[in-house]
């Protein structure tokens, strides 16, 4: 059984053989990057040692992880929550995420008053507040937050369109 | 003694009883609301202690996830929803207080005992940590090196059902912890000639992420709409709140030895606390058939064992840089960006920042008397602010205090990595708050190991040639064994686990 729908899991969950293989191939990345590090001359233990023994401790979680689940016999590769296959909490999750992506690419170029607006707005209307509330909550929490951090603790927010205003 | 009036001096400033104040009203709001963690509300508050001086930073700290401890206790008892993990112990049987009409009690005995229980941590941490750190000034790299195994190896231990994957969470950690200037021979690790990263994986934007946008994803799809009916305190808080310390004073100071002992343990925070003094409650009670049912004399340990082992979690955390539970975890890395590198030197150095810590904790723990006694009564109101509105909100503060961090984008990048990394982390089971630990304390780690592995030249005897270091070494390593041996032996986890911290 490859895929399962249950209402135990939150989201989604892969089996630990899966989690295990991910693990021990970033390992092995990790290891195989070390002995690109020089060594310490006149040391015999260099910047390259730590990292080693912190990928073997990996390699070896994962093993572990990756026998027991062969050992209980094998659970589904990915159990999905049984809401999966609703759209819009899948679309909530998508759209927190989203959020943050937007606020990545927008804040530059569009400052950080009407990237921060935009999220509010947006997330509020999405979970169902009522749009004179959400426009509300958006305008002041929005200029609370580039007074606090902005002016009060002078943290360089981008200022983008708004720059001659600011 | 002058220390102690500089002490005070540093404290009763004006600025600072404001920060102490106001962090108060914010640990008991984001306490009080199920799903906001005393752990979150350190995230969130760091990047603006970051802006501080050591003093008002650390008194942010302190009074925040102390308000917050107790102000979990609210809606555990009100809706059945535990305000943070340290109070779904005894959310239940402060429900079932409730049903049965017995609301003021069940939140009288919460408030006194958490004030107390409070109280007597601080007195522990007040006594010991300063006769500790006499003897650590002795600690060379070896004992270092073995204190922080054991630390660490603790907190894979006692903080989850799986230990592999704490243990998995914690090499995770270390290993984030090696990226950038490695710290003996300045050598750039896993960097990718990326400049940012040189600077190595900032601490506060991965735990923003880890803690706080893992859980606003997680909150996103269980987004309730409709209102919930709060029942309200409307008599004397006070009421009969005598005879049950009279009844159970016994509780009370066991359940505070536990959770100081608890607390102190390296990894082990309050919640683990107050599930196990509620277990040991149970387990030695007379009437162990009315748990469950709305007894209050398991509410009675475990309340205090949660709030006590707060204080005691800074025991090791001030004398020998390592964590006690994920918020000292916090607190040494504020203490560090702070360049105040703690460990016992910090005794000897500065002491009047440690009774200033000290001074803190007691005036914390006063507060929430008038506090908490103001939040039982407004909690209608303070349960009434809609998490679909306090959701995007708290999700602009991750954002603008992970920018505050770097003052560039690659705060933010970090933050949402971690964010989504963490929630992919706990959705498998694997817990975060190891993973953190990690992070912290990797660069000590690897200091005093190399340092120990150079002067003993590589040869293990060297590690346990000085008597301190031996016990520690033998200790952790029985440790290492014996999860080796569980490791190999156990059958995975059950489908859920619950995400652990505190």
């Amino acid at each position: 059984m490859l895929v399962f729908l249950s209402t135990k899991v939150r989201v989604m969950r892969f089996n630990d053989a899966v989690l295990g293989t991910a693990f021990l191939l970033l390992a092995g990345v990790m290891i195989a990057i070390t002995f690109s590090f020089p060594d310490f001359p006149g040391q015999n233990y260099g910047p390259n040692l730590f990292p080693r023994i912190i990928g073997g401790g990996i390699v070896g979680c994962s093993l572990l992880l990756m026998l027991r689940e062969w050992r209980s016999g094998g659970r589904p590769i990915l159990i999905l929550a049984d809401w999966a296959r609703r759209p819009a909490r899948l679309a909530s999750f998508a759209l927190m995420l989203a959020s943050m992506v937007f606020y990545l690419v927008a804040s530059e170029p569009l400052g950080f008053i009407p990237t921060a607006f935009l999220i509010q707005l947006g997330l509020f209307l999405w979970f169902g507040v009522c749009p004179l509330t959400a426009l509300i909550v958006a305008v002041v929490m929005t200029a609370a937050v580039q007074y606090f951090f902005g002016s009060v603790m002078r943290v360089p927010l981008p200022r983008g369109i708004l720059d001659s205003v600011l | 003694m002058t220390a102690i009036y500089t002490a005070f001096g540093m404290v009763f400033d004006p600025t600072v009883l404001a920060v102490i104040m106001g962090s108060a009203l914010f640990g008991m709001f984001v306490g009080a609301m199920p799903g906001l963690t005393a752990t979150m509300a350190t995230a969130l508050l760091v990047p603006v202690t970051f802006f501080m001086a050591p003093v008002p930073a650390l008194g942010a700290i302190v009074t925040a996830t102390a308000m917050a401890i107790f102000a979990g206790d609210i809606p555990a008892a009100m809706l059945r929803m535990p305000g943070t993990p340290a109070s779904a112990a005894y959310a239940d049987e402060s429900y079932e207080m409730t049903k049965k009409g017995q609301l003021d009690l069940a939140m009288g005995v919460n408030l006194v005992f958490s004030v107390l229980g409070g109280i007597f941590g601080v007195a522990i941490l007040i006594l010991l940590a300063p006769v500790l750190a006499e003897v650590a000034i002795n600690f060379s790299s070896f004992e270092y090196f073995w204190l922080a195994c054991l630390g660490l190896t603790c907190a894979v231990f006692i903080g989850t059902g799986d230990p592999l994957k704490g243990l998995l969470s914690l090499f995770i950690g270390l290993a984030f912890a090696c990226v950038g200037i490695d710290p003996a021979a300045g050598q750039p690790r896993f960097t990718f000639g990326n400049i940012d990263l040189l600077s190595g994986i900032n601490f506060i934007p991965t735990l923003i992420g880890m803690f706080a946008v893992s859980e606003l994803l997680r909150g996103a799809v269980t987004m309730e709409k409709g209102g919930r009916s709060v029942p309200q305190a409307i008599g004397s808080l006070m009421t009969g709140v005598g005879a049950v310390f009279k009844k159970y004073w016994f509780n009370f100071l066991r359940g505070s030895m536990i959770g100081t002992v608890i607390g102190a343990l390296p990894g082990a925070g309050a919640d683990i606390a107050s599930w196990v003094s509620y277990a040991v409650s149970k387990k030695t009670s007379k009437e162990p058939e009315k748990f469950g049912t709305g007894h209050i004399e398991g509410i009675v340990d475990a309340t205090s064992a949660n709030n006590s082992a707060l204080g005691a979690a800074w025991i090791p955390a001030l004398v020998f840089g390592i964590p006690g539970d994920s918020i000292t975890a916090i607190v040494i890395g504020v203490l560090y960006m702070k360049g105040m590198n703690p460990g016992p030197t910090v005794f000897l150095q500065t002491p009047e920042l440690i009774y200033a810590v000290f001074i803190i904790f007691i005036i914390a723990n006063l507060l929430m008397f008038p506090l908490g006694w103001a939040a039982i009564k407004s909690a209608k109101q303070i349960l009434r602010v809609p998490r679909n509105i306090l959701l995007p909100v708290i999700l602009i503060f991750c954002i603008v205090g992970s920018f505050a961090m770097t003052n560039s984008l690659y705060g933010v990048i970090l933050m949402v990595a971690m964010g989504v990394f963490g929630w992919f982390l706990e959705e498998h089971g694997v817990p975060v708050a190891p993973l953190i630990l990690g992070l912290v304390l990797g660069e000590m780690l690897e200091q005093n190991f190399m340092s120990s592995m150079i002067k003993a030249d590589g040869s293990l005897f060297g590690f346990l040639s000085r008597p301190i270091a031996g016990t520690l070494g033998v200790a952790t390593m029985g440790l290492w064994a014996f999860m080796a041996w569980r490791g190999v032996t156990s059958r995975p986890a059950p489908a859920m686990d619950q995400p652990s911290g505190a």
